[in-house]
């Protein structure tokens, strides 16, 4: 045990950390004395510190809730919404249901037939399961840690917003019959030729939403590694922890490339640049690809949450910690890198060389020794614990039977030869739903059964859970195990209707009748989770679970947890005896809010060492505003309104500024703070020691990716095209793709001096890199931009590609001017100084990016073709 | 308690470490899968030579892979005490799961490059 680093500065090395993040470090003892923590606590003292802590942390009064950004209540509202799309989607498919109960059937028309399987598939995945893992994490992964909030509140709340504007866009659209018709995975050409907004409302709404999911990955991420308590060292972290650090990774680097191909969708959509067209040297293939670089690991990232959920039921039904924490650990972390080897699997039927097929074969088979790994963990440890079968344990038991099932199915059409013949059957149909009803929605009921006493400080119903339980599994089963034999006997996905006497009608009309049990099971449980309940629970604990969010305070505080606990075990509530009353007296660290801000400590990644006390930001409009507008500049175009598109984008361009410059990287007034147990930690800091810059850098290794995926598309074009780059072709222009690299280089290290020059204390000297910076940074997009003006983009994929790649690159610059301006104007308005430098920080962390994007373009453009 | 004393390094607790094998799977994935898109559509013809690029590719990661594992291994240190729980809240249980669990990993990824580069020696060819 050491003391933590003394932090005062000597003369000689300030000089040597002139460059270094910290300006300041923690000071005082830590870890803390066994004395300390056994210490009295003056309950006078304690309760005045409780009332201003309250106050502060308080939800707004009145109209004004809705600008609340607590992830207690962000968390309710995203996991509500999110459910009620699942109902609306779910409504969708009884619908269909209903249609394909009697063969000929003439219940709704084909083309609306379309809009709904279309709606049931992209609502279920981008407005359910998705939001569902993210609106649930934000609930709970703080009171997991511990923390007082997410590290980004006001994202977590801008990301709720543009999800619920997002969200009822598209599915609004099926209300005026003009929903998208093309399948959830939208293939080209089919929804390239398509005349109607269909295919523009799924590819702009659900990017937007996508967006809004980026977000809340970027601040999951963050909060795992930063805002866990004091002591909970990385070998102590909540397995649920663990699972959202894997999907917040995977999700970084699973959406970007669909954000890429909705991109280059849109431009073939709006624009006419071939991208997708194979009569201008496009290839329709290439969207598959990207898609279902997308697509197969947004299975895992639906299924692993959900996993999560379930090792957290698990340790308390067997009342004893999980058997194998490590093993699981390897399986979170093998089956993230493993899933996104699997994405041509949905590709078999495509025409790819046999050897590829055999990769991604292998890979799917690969994938499930760390998936059974998992399910063997929790199979161990109910077995060494004594089980109490509660409610949502039943759920979990459920949830295993199911998804192994879907699994053992998912071996047999991982296997190209037999999917060739179940492929577009009704057996992949039966396939996914086992794997994504087991994997995800009976895990996600028992946790809402499992958590709701944390939630809403009460208890659901026993006897109705039960009910809904036995409902949805029968139904489940009686709905879904026969769709297997309707799709061996040949029956396709997707058909609007059938012929009489080809053997599917008996099995599709017990198929209907199932989904309605399954739908009354899900209504009984709608039901039990929205009824009046009468009063609080009188326990705080009622699973007697070691997870530390039971320490939860009866009746709700707002304050997250009134003081941040010291950690040394993975069952603190088990394991650390007195630590629920110690938190609740206020006797561990940052029990008061003197100076009336919101705050939370940060800790270091691994060893969860306190380095900071980060002022959190509180309630505000501004981020529905901005949510607002961003769907603006979403929506808009959709109908080609182009202009107030433009005006949207700028508007939440401001409302972004307004946020960042008038809430974070304040400067304090202390730059130090006594925190309590004899520990005194900096107020600001900058660099990787700060949230916001661990949150630039998460952002942009999702848009690394994305970057990534276009350059792809390129090698793709080269590879499955003669004519790529065709014979003849017209290149951009050296000089001007010459000259835009040297124009980027220089305003990096404009950027890059900036940050130096402002820790030295020559802010002016700053201003002149920040300003010229920005300046040479414009210079070099227009160069960039100009060395394709002479191609035209329809013509071919080859210059449409070439546009791509120069809009890509010219759109981050402009991001990247826009945070360089920032840091001037904070620099001459004293918003940063010499040792307040947070922003420069970031914007320095931004270039590094935009200069790898901007010579890659640059090398994409200007030299790549002609080598080829 | 250590029975003996191990200083406790920086890379004891990167994380980076312990996802460097599968990285190495996926780098390893994603080079079998180019070359081999390459080689049948610009060269097409005989997979044997292919196989034989794969091969090698398999031999190298599985080297790396290897070199890791034996890395972890030592850091998981299980020999001098016999621990695989690692609960405890000192630098040494920290060091301890990081180089367990990496070393797990080490082993899935060496069994799941061999699960690619087996394509490569079954099917011959591209068609």
């Amino acid at each position: 045990m050491t003391e933590a680093t003394p932090g005062d500065l000597s003369a000689r090395s300030r000089r040597r950390d002139a460059d270094k993040p910290e300006a300041r470090l923690a000071k005082g003892i830590y870890p803390p004395t066994e004395e300390m923590l056994t210490a009295p606590v003056d309950p006078e003292v304690s309760k005045a510190q409780a009332d201003r802590l309250r106050a502060v942390w308080d939800d707004p009064p009145g109209w004004r809730y809705w600008s609340a950004v607590n992830n207690s209540e962000v968390g309710v509202w995203y996991s509500m919404t999110a459910f009620g799309f699942m109902l609306i989607a779910g409504g969708l498919a009884l619908v269909m249901r209903l249609q394909l109960a009697v063969p000929d059937n003439d219940l709704i028309s084909a083309e609306r037939f379309n809009q709904f399987f279309t709606m049931h598939g992209s609502a279920m995945m981008f407005l359910f399961a998705v939001p569902m893992f993210e609106a649930v994490s934000i609930l709970l992964l703080p009171a997991f840690l511990g923390a007082r909030d997410m590290p980004f509140p006001r994202l977590s709340a801008y990301g709720y917003w543009a999800f619920l504007i997002g969200g009822i866009f598209v599915m609004g659209s099926l209300l005026f019959g003009v929903g998208p018709e093309g399948g959830w995975f939208m293939y080209p050409p089919l929804t390239t030729i398509d005349e109607g907004v269909g295919p523009d409302i799924w590819l702009l709404g659900l990017s937007f939403i996508e967006v809004a999911s980026i977000a809340a990955a970027v601040e999951l991420i963050v909060g795992t590694i930063k805002c866990r308590p004091p002591g909970m060292r990385i070998n102590l972290m909540p397995l649920y922890a663990w699972y959202v650090l894997v999907v917040g990774v995977m999700i970084l680097f699973a959406f970007p490339p669909l954000i890429a191909g909705d991109f280059l969708f849109e431009l073939e959509r709006s624009f006419d640049w071939p991208f997708f067209d194979p009569e201008r040297g496009g290839d329709p293939l290439l969207w598959q690809h990207l898609f279902w670089i997308f697509g197969h690991p947004e299975v895992y990232i639906i299924f692993l949450p959900s996993i999560a959920v379930a090792a957290m039921v698990v340790p308390a039904a067997a009342q004893r910690p999980m058997v194998g924490y490590n093993w699981i650990v390897l399986s979170a972390v093998g089956t993230g890198f493993l899933s996104f080897g699997l994405w041509v699997h949905h590709m078999f039927t495509t025409g790819l060389p046999a050897i590829s097929l055999g990769f991604f074969s292998a890979a799917s088979e690969a994938v499930v020794i760390p998936t059974g790994v998992q399910l063997f963990a929790f199979v161990a440890t109910l077995m060494a614990g004594r089980v109490k079968m509660i409610l949502p344990m039943l759920w979990i038991a459920g949830a295993l039977a199911i998804f192994t099932a879907g699994g053992l199915t998912g071996v047999m059409v991982a296997l190209a030869p037999f999917d060739w013949q179940a492929h577009d059957s009704y057996f992949v149909v039966a396939h996914l739903h086992y794997t994504l009803f087991g994997g995800m929605v009976f895990p996600l009921i028992g946790g809402i059964y499992f958590f709701y006493p944390f939630i809403r400080k009460q208890r659901m119903s026993e006897r109705l859970g039960r009910i809904s339980f036995w409902l949805t599994f029968t139904g489940f089963n009686i709905c879904f195990l026969p769709m297997h034999l309707t799709g061996l006997l040949g029956m396709p996905r997707r058909v609007y209707t059938y012929p009489e006497g080809v053997g599917w009608d008996t099995l599709n009309m017990i198929s209907t009748l199932g989904s309605f049990v399954v739908a009354a099971g899900i209504l009984v449980f709608a039901w039990d989770l929205v009824r009046p309940k009468g009063g609080l629970m009188k326990e705080r604990n009622p699973w007697n679970a070691g997870s530390l969010m039971w320490a939860h305070d009866i009746p709700d505080q707002f304050w997250g947890v009134r003081s941040i606990p010291y950690i040394t075990s993975r069952n603190p509530l088990w394991d650390q005896p007195g630590i629920v009353e110690r938190m609740d007296a206020g006797g561990y660290y940052l029990p008061d809010a003197q100076e009336g801000l919101r705050e939370t400590i940060v800790t270091s990644a691994i060893d969860a060492r306190p380095q900071h006390v980060a002022r959190v930001t509180g309630p505000a409009w501004v981020t529905l505003w901005a949510a607002a507008f961003t769907g603006g500049a979403f929506i808009f175009p959709t109908f080609h309104w182009y202009p107030p598109a433009i005006v949207c984008a700028v508007a939440a361009v401001l409302c972004v500024c307004y946020w960042l410059w008038t809430s974070t990287a304040l400067i304090p007034d202390n730059p130090e703070k006594d925190v309590g147990l004899g520990l005194t930690l900096p107020t600001y800091v900058s660099g990787p020691a700060a949230p916001g810059w661990w949150g630039v850098f998460i952002t942009m290794l999702g848009d690394m990716t994305a970057f990534a995926s276009l350059i792809f598309g390129m090698f793709f074009y080269w590879t499955a095209r003669a004519d790529f780059p065709p014979p003849l072709a017209e290149h951009a222009g050296a000089g001007w793709v010459a000259a835009s690299a040297l124009l980027y280089g220089a305003a990096w290290g404009a950027t890059r001096a900036a940050r130096t020059l402002n820790r030295h204390g020559r802010g002016a000297a700053a201003r002149w890199g920040l300003g010229g910076g920005a300046a040479l940074g414009l210079l070099g997009a227009a160069a960039l931009v100009g060395s394709v003006t002479g191609l035209d983009p329809t013509s071919h994929v080859y210059p449409a590609m070439l546009w791509a790649l120069a809009v890509w690159t010219a759109a981050h610059t402009l991001a990247g001017t826009v945070m360089q301006l920032f840091c001037l104007a904070a620099s001459i308005f004293g918003k940063v100084r010499a040792e307040y430098d947070a922003p420069i920080w970031n914007t320095c962390l931004y270039w590094h990016f935009m200069l790898i994007t901007a010579l890659v373009s640059a090398a994409a453009i200007g030299l790549l073709p002609r080598l080829l | 308690m250590p029975a003996r004393p191990v200083r406790d390094l920086p890379r004891h607790r990167n994380l980076f470490r312990m996802i460097f094998a599968p990285t190495v799977w996926a780098v390893h994935f994603l080079l079998a899968y180019a070359t081999t898109a390459i080689w049948c559509a610009k060269v097409g013809g005989d997979v044997a030579r292919l196989a034989w690029i794969v091969t090698g590719y398999t031999v190298l990661a599985e080297a790396l892979i290897v070199w890791f594992a034996v890395a972890m291994w030592r850091q998981w240190d299980y020999m001098d005490d016999f621990d695989y729980v690692h609960d405890g809240d000192t630098d040494e249980d920290r060091r301890e799961f990081l180089g367990h669990a990496g070393f797990m990993l080490a082993c899935l990824s060496f069994v799941a490059v061999i699960f690619t580069a087996l394509p490569a020696w079954l099917i011959g060819t591209c068609a």
